[in-house]
């Protein structure tokens, strides 16, 4: 196989230098979810300074919050949340869309219609309404809102995949497949996947960005993480009073999402060659 | 000012000015100063730049932008349906009332010439001759009746439907005379009628897409959930009022917007900024600030009838683990005076002084708690972003449960639908009182038996004996001895833990003069669009 | 091919009608589920149930929920919207200057970020594994990890507060120059770019550099093709269908999702009418927004979907 030199290409499963680094600061921040709780220096919910948006001290490495809490001990309680849930809920709607997506576009008439159209019309729902009624019919519960975010984001997750399939399930090869008499869902695994998954998978970084700083909205509608427990996205909604002053409390929680998405992004971007293009194999 | 006094703040400049209105004299702001660590030098200056302040010739002219926090579709320009501080201040400024009250609380004749009675259940109202309507027609007393009577009317949805009952009988006499019959004796009468829903509207107004009112300014566009533009009444009643000549009214409902657009010059006023911008605005010159401390409060409510607030060990637990002083100085950062568990705000005479608040004390706490068998156990607090600060407050109470035992579990619940799903409903909440100008319509609204809002379920027969024994009452030193007692019940037998009134700091820019305190609120009572001007 | 065309535009139009259906019993179903009606948010705190009881008569409340919805759908098939409950305003008074606004909102940061994002985009692909596509991919996603009422704020700060060079809100009526225009939306566009662009720039450069994979695109190699011509003749096409369905779900965004963006600069927009409606419980108004939405969007993948069929003649 030709392989022309827009990229240097690597064989086998390793890492390059930057895929390495994203990988480490996940690990990290994973690492921080499962063991934040003992390492918290003050409880979290305790105000521990007179002052407020207090500057990064021994005492507090962080600075402080709005009301005088301990930004550092919030943000590695905040990990569990934001790493947690989001994960979660990006794993079931990428999952659910990319397979609903994959079969439409195989499987075509009146099931892709009928699919598209649900799909199209709960995507015209606002989801705040959507947020808002699932508060009142289900109640708040963490299950209840990796569910809700993971409905919220499956509809253009299908839009997407389906796009990508529809253009793969004209190409000679699966024409063939199926002229051989291949089941559906051979064709969905092996032939229509490994061509799609190079965009998928960047759609699964983007989402992944997207439900992490949603996150944040619907915990304030009164869904999921309750105080004293806040995501970071809900720390920096908290603390945005302190960014005339560049308060550490805007400031750090801030940085934590950008380092935890970046790094998914990072690590999606330059996984091993073999994962990632395996239609050129 | 002089940046050497760090800790003087745009607050403490406030309360000065306040001082120097409620006339305190110059001695006594030097002592006051003084206490406050300054020295009498510096303190001069301060004083002088405040009287200046105040004494400035009011300039005619000018267009003023204003910004509330709250606005929506439902805004409204029906006085009746008033809700939000948005449609108050709209209210103020196309309408009238009856009467007002003045900043010390005392009642002053607006529309009304006088109201009088003689056995307090009669009342006799005579209107000002000569004021008309933005229309060009003339204030008569049918005006008046129509406007009253509206608020019987359920049709209307009248906010202050429950208040009005008490009119049974509301007939014109002449042109400009009308008798109000009361079903009891109330004395309060005039203070009610100075009410923001009390405004009068001309007689069988039905469409309040725009404004026909008696008041300073003439209603030119109105977007509900957008925007209000007035223009100066050329004919308005009062001498030489209004200053401004046009005034833009609007929401800014994200508190960080709301102060930036004062700083960058878009606005000149921004009601109720966040305690938290206070450091922001302390290095800005060009910006002054105005406080008002009036009534509103957030409280915990244990209800009565419900587990656990059934067992009065526990709401006594409650009132103790309260830490007044941490909500005071860590969520509200010192704008809020401590509250000892009573509705009636220290600025009202009727305000029982004997009455300490309950100190922060978890010991004891601990002990009504164990004696109620409810350590130990998981309890709810709802809270919401709807009732202010409410959810800060709740995680104090929950820390400070945390420390000795008691696990208080904080529900955030959506501020949607708040008022009508939870509020009054789950068995430990919290809620939110605006300022009422009588301790009656407190008292009346949230703690006699029927009351319409009883909070916590407090019933008491003795309660509301005293509450009509004080209501027909004109001898005014008598009634606050009763008062007085109804306070200590409270404080100590219903399920309403309030720790704290909540300050409210209106910033304006500093060429915008004449905004004062006013005991209904913030933004000069949301009246001050008559009453202020802009310097050149 | 054009026949097929109108005949897919047809057919859509037909399903759209279904698909506005269903969505607007979705959205009655939903706001029936909802604690509350819109009698108890409107007196709020002084809802005491008798009060509740005469608002509800005298606003025909006590109808059966579904016949307010039949008579609401049949109004709004004679072309009348209907009447707000929250103020007894014709909704199509309430909404057509902000949805005016809306457009005008969409339209400049559509024309704006688009042309940007597809160029960097397929930029980034073209030299994969740069470090100009380090650099693009890093900052694409490190601008949409900031939240957007983070970008606004400090947008304001910078540039109004501090600057002094913008106004803090953008009051779209205002407008009356060009010049004006770009002082009153330079901020709000700014911010919604940063938050569509970033799927734009991401889908299109996964999705060419997929294409750039394909055997028939190494063969144009092979013959010598300019790898300039290769991206834009051979790759582009083919990945087209993926990147105008990126955008169409990005542009979605602009009508009904920049509640934060409206609340900061105060910009009289749609999607804050519809959270309004949405608190006050307002039926006709929360149908009529959501309507819109749903129109707006099924247009924009419609659009998506035609344009992916005519770049793909393996689907026509």
């Amino acid at each position: 196989m030709a392989h022309f030199a827009l990229s240097p290409r690597r064989f086998g499963y390793r890492f390059n230098v930057v895929g390495m680094i994203g990988f480490a600061i996940i690990l990290f921040w994973a690492l921080i979810a499962i063991f934040g709780p003992f390492l918290t220096p003050y409880p979290i919910g305790e105000i521990v300074d007179f002052d407020y948006f207090g500057a990064m001290s021994s005492k507090f490495w962080m600075g402080t919050d709005y009301l005088g809490r301990d930004m550092f001990s919030r943000i590695l309680m905040g990990a569990r949340y934001t790493v947690g849930i989001s994960l979660a809920a990006v794993m079931i709607s990428c999952v659910t869309g990319v397979v609903l997506g994959m079969s439409a576009a195989v499987i075509g008439g009146w099931f892709d219609t009928a699919l598209s159209r649900f799909l199209d019309a709960l995507n015209s729902i606002p989801s705040k309404l959507f947020g808002l009624v699932v508060v009142a019919a289900i109640g708040s519960s963490i299950p209840v809102l990796i569910f809700t975010l993971a409905v919220i984001y499956t509809p253009g997750c299908y839009r997407f995949a389906r796009a990508l399939a529809v253009n793969i399930n004209t190409m000679d090869f699966v024409t063939v497949a199926r002229a051989r008499g291949e089941r559906i869902g051979y064709l969905i695994c092996s032939e229509i996947f490994p061509n799609i998954v190079g965009p998928v998978l960047a759609d699964f970084g983007l989402r992944f960005v997207f439900i992490v700083l949603l996150l944040s909205g619907l915990s304030f509608l009164g869904l999921g993480v309750q105080p004293p427990n806040a995501d970071w996205g809900a720390l920096v909604r908290e603390n945005i009073g302190g960014l005339p002053f560049g308060a550490p409390a805007v400031m750090f929680p801030s940085l934590a999402i950008a380092s935890l998405t970046i790094s998914v992004n990072l690590l999606i971007d330059n996984l091993p060659q073999k994962i990632r293009d395996r239609s050129v194999v | 000012m002089d940046k050497k006094f760090l800790n003087w703040t745009k607050a403490d400049d406030a309360m000065v000015e306040n001082a120097i209105r409620r006339g305190a004299n110059r001695r006594e702001l030097l002592q006051m100063l003084m206490l406050g660590g300054m020295t009498a030098m510096a303190g001069g200056s301060i004083i002088g730049r405040s009287t200046a302040a105040l004494a400035a010739a009011p300039v005619s002219g000018g267009s003023l932008k204003a910004a509330g926090w709250s606005s929506s579709t439902a805004d409204t320009l029906d006085p009746a349906k008033a809700s939000l501080s948005t449609d108050y201040v709209r209210c103020c400024a196309f309408y009238n009332r009856l009467t007002l009250l003045d900043q010390n609380g005392a009642t002053q004749m607006e529309l009304a010439e006088s109201v009088n009675s003689s056995d307090a259940k009669v009342w006799t109202v005579k209107l000002r001759s000569g004021v008309t309507f933005h229309d060009g027609k003339k204030l008569t007393s049918a005006d008046v009746v129509y406007s009253l009577n509206r608020h019987l009317d359920p049709a209307v949805g009248s906010k202050v439907n429950s208040i009005a009952k008490q009119m049974t009988d509301i007939k014109a006499v002449d042109d400009l005379t009308l008798n109000i019959t009361l079903a009891n004796a109330n004395a309060d009468l005039p203070t009610i009628l100075a009410m923001h829903h009390f405004m009068i509207i001309a007689d069988g107004t039905k469409d309040f897409s725009k404004a026909n009112g008696t008041g300073a300014f003439v209603c030119e566009n109105f977007e509900p959930g957008v925007r209000s533009i007035a223009v100066k009444n050329k004919n308005y009643w009062k001498e030489s009022k209004p200053y401004l000549d046009s005034f833009e009214y609007f929401a800014i409902s994200d508190d960080t917007a709301r102060v930036n657009a004062l700083l960058s010059g878009d606005i000149q006023l921004a009601a109720s900024i966040n305690p938290r911008a206070m450091r922001l605005l302390d290095s800005q010159p060009s910006v002054a600030l105005s406080k008002t401390t009036s009534g509103n409060y957030t409280n915990l409510n244990m209800r009565l009838d419900m587990a656990p607030g059934q067992k009065a060990d526990f709401v006594q637990g409650m009132k103790y683990l309260l830490n007044r002083e941490q909500i005071q100085k860590s969520v509200l950062r010192g704008l809020a005076e401590i509250a000892n568990d009573q509705p009636v705000s220290p600025a009202s005479i009727y305000y029982n002084a004997d009455l300490k608040p309950k100190a922060f004390d978890p010991d004891k706490a601990k002990f009504h708690f164990e004696k109620a068998g409810v350590l130990g156990q998981s309890i709810p607090i709802v809270a919401s972003e709807a009732a202010t600060s409410s959810i800060d407050m709740a995680t104090v109470v929950q820390q400070a449960g945390a420390n000795i035992g008691m696990k208080l579990d904080v529900q955030r619940v959506p501020s949607d639908g708040y008022w009508s799903n939870y509020w009054l409903k789950a068995p430990v909440h919290f809620g939110n009182i605006n300022p009422r100008p009588t301790p009656d319509i407190l008292f009346s609204l949230l703690y006699a038996s029927d009351a319409p809002w009883n909070e916590s379920q407090y019933k008491s027969e003795k309660f509301d004996k005293l509450l009509i024994e004080a209501r027909g009452m004109l001898d005014q030193a008598k009634r606050k001895a009763i008062y007085g007692e109804m306070q200590v019940m409270i404080a100590e037998e219903a399920g309403t833990a309030i720790p704290v009134f909540i300050s409210n700091v209106d910033a304006i820019s500093s060429k915008l003069k004449g905004l004062e305190a006013s005991p209904l609120g913030g933004q000069m009572g949301y009246a001050f669009a008559e009453y202020v001007w802009l310097e050149a | 091919m054009n026949t097929q065309i109108l005949s897919l535009v047809f057919k859509r139009l037909l399903v759209a009608i279904v698909t506005l259906l269903i969505v607007s019993f979705a959205v009655f179903f939903a706001t029936e589920m909802l604690p509350g009606d819109v009698a108890e948010i409107l007196l709020g705190q002084a809802a005491t149930p008798e009060a509740v009881a005469g608002l509800r008569t005298a606003m025909h409340l006590n109808d059966p929920a579904i016949l307010r919805f039949i008579r609401w759908l049949y109004g709004l098939a004679t072309g009348d919207l209907g009447i707000s409950y929250a103020n007894n305003m014709p909704i199509s008074h309430l909404i057509g200057g902000r949805f005016v606004n809306s457009l005008k909102l969409a339209a400049v940061t559509a024309l704006f970020s688009v042309p940007i994002a597809l160029t960097l985009g397929i930029t980034a692909a073209m030299l994969r594994g740069s470090l100009y596509d380090r650099i693009v991919t890093t900052i694409t996603i490190a601008v949409i990890s900031v939240p957007e009422f983070m970008v606004a704020t400090s947008a304001v700060l910078i540039f109004a507060v501090y600057l002094k060079w913008l106004p803090a809100l953008s009051f779209a009526n205002e407008v009356h120059s060009f010049g004006e225009l770009l002082r009153v939306f330079a901020m709000p566009v700014i911010t919604l770019s940063f938050v569509i662009s970033a799927q734009m720039i991401r889908m299109t450069r996964a999705a060419v550099v997929e294409t750039l994979n394909t055997p028939y695109v190494e063969m144009a190699l092979l013959k010598g093709a300019s790898r300039r011509r290769m991206v834009l003749k051979h790759a582009l096409p083919n990945a087209l269908g993926p990147i105008v369905n990126a955008i169409a779900l990005s542009l979605s965004y602009l009508l009904g999702g920049v509640i934060i963006v409206e609340t900061i600069f105060n910009y009289p927009g749609i999607a804050k009418l519809m959270v309004d409606a949405v608190a006050t419980r307002d039926l006709p108004l929360i149908q009529t927004c959501a309507m819109i939405f749903c129109l707006a969007y099924l247009f924009l993948i419609t659009l998506a979907d035609i344009i992916a069929i005519l770049s793909n003649p393996r689907l026509r």
